[in-house]
């Protein structure tokens, strides 16, 4: 039977390669050279949090850690369409 | 029971290969060279690399009996979570390629051709 | 020995040093849209480092202040008036 210690190992074990991975993100938002590049670099790090979030919250055995994904994974959607509205110079609300 | 144990053990594997693509398309977004190809490395990272660790969590929560009663919580959770994404990442994705391309502000730089707008298309090396 | 415990203490740590270099950037750029959205990583990893220090309240409040409702109103701010910055 496999049981929460073996789950907790296996998390501690895939941790350095989603720190890494987030780093490299991370690097790329600051140092892109267009709007677009940091806005794209912002939105895929977003994504991947999420799923990060709920690694976590299984990680911890923290049912109420949960409902943050959720929330990051849409209003990240939002600041992708407000920055899309501004390059294509329509006002907010069209 | 045996089936939980299956499910753990597809659950851990789902998270593994959703790791291994986030590390390839964070690792996609330094070596790329233009915007429009960077793009590739955001659908890696959205579907592979966030989806699929998502269900896989949603499975893993199933299947612990270790995580107590919430578990089942956690599972719907993640993956009203995951669904969210496979939705709106690709949505995202095409707004601010279109918006880009109509504004002008990334040349198209190792480029062959461009039948949307022939002015920005710039034979050469490219940048970053 | 270095237990679960440092680990999640070591990633926080490491947020707090990227969050510092996106200030830093959002202070100095000259076009503010860019600087809108450096701001909106510096939001993204404090979100991330409120949740490592369990506190999961503030992330569902701060997530839609600082990500979503600040980068508009300062959008469509910046949409009324001028992009770039005089010196």
């Amino acid at each position: 039977m496999i049981g929460l210690g073996e789950v907790q190992l296996f998390i501690l074990y895939i941790l350095p390669v989603f720190i890494t991975a987030f780093i490299l993100y991370t690097i790329r938002a600051l140092r892109g050279p267009s709007i677009s590049d940091i806005v794209l670099a912002v939105d895929s790090m977003s994504y991947d949090l999420a799923a990060f979030l709920v690694i976590l919250a299984i990680f911890f055995r923290e049912p109420i850690l949960i409902g943050t994904a959720i929330v990051l994974a849409l209003w990240a959607y939002s600041l992708d369409i407000y920055v899309s509205k501004y390059l294509e110079k329509k006002e907010m609300g069209e | 029971m045996i089936i939980e144990e299956v499910l753990v053990w597809i659950g851990m594997i789902m998270v593994g290969v959703g790791a291994f693509a986030d590390l390839v398309a964070a690792i996609g977004f330094n070596r790329f060279r233009n915007f429009y190809l960077r793009l590739h490395a955001a659908t890696i990272g959205a579907i592979w690399g966030a989806f699929l660790p998502l269900i896989g969590a949603s499975l893993l929560a199933t299947g612990c009996y270790c995580l107590g009663e919430y578990r089942w919580f956690m599972a719907g959770g993640s993956l009203v979570t995951a669904i969210l994404i496979l939705i709106l990442a690709p949505a995202g994705s095409h707004a601010l390629a279109r918006a880009t391309h109509r504004a002008g502000i990334v040349p198209v730089e190792p480029c062959i051709v461009d039948h949307l707008d022939e002015k920005q298309c710039v034979s050469g090396g490219g940048s970053g | 020995m270095i237990g679960p415990m440092e680990i999640m203490i070591g990633i926080t740590a490491l947020a707090a040093l990227f969050s510092t270099a996106a200030t830093y950037l959002a202070i100095t750029e000259k076009d503010l849209v860019k600087a809108v959205i450096y701001s909106a990583i510096q939001s993204t990893i404090y979100a991330f480092i409120y949740y490592m220090l369990m506190a999961p309240d503030i992330v569902l409040v701060y997530i839609p202040v600082a990500v979503g409702l600040y980068p508009a109103v300062i959008l469509v701010l910046i949409r009324k008036t001028e992009r770039w910055e005089k010196d």
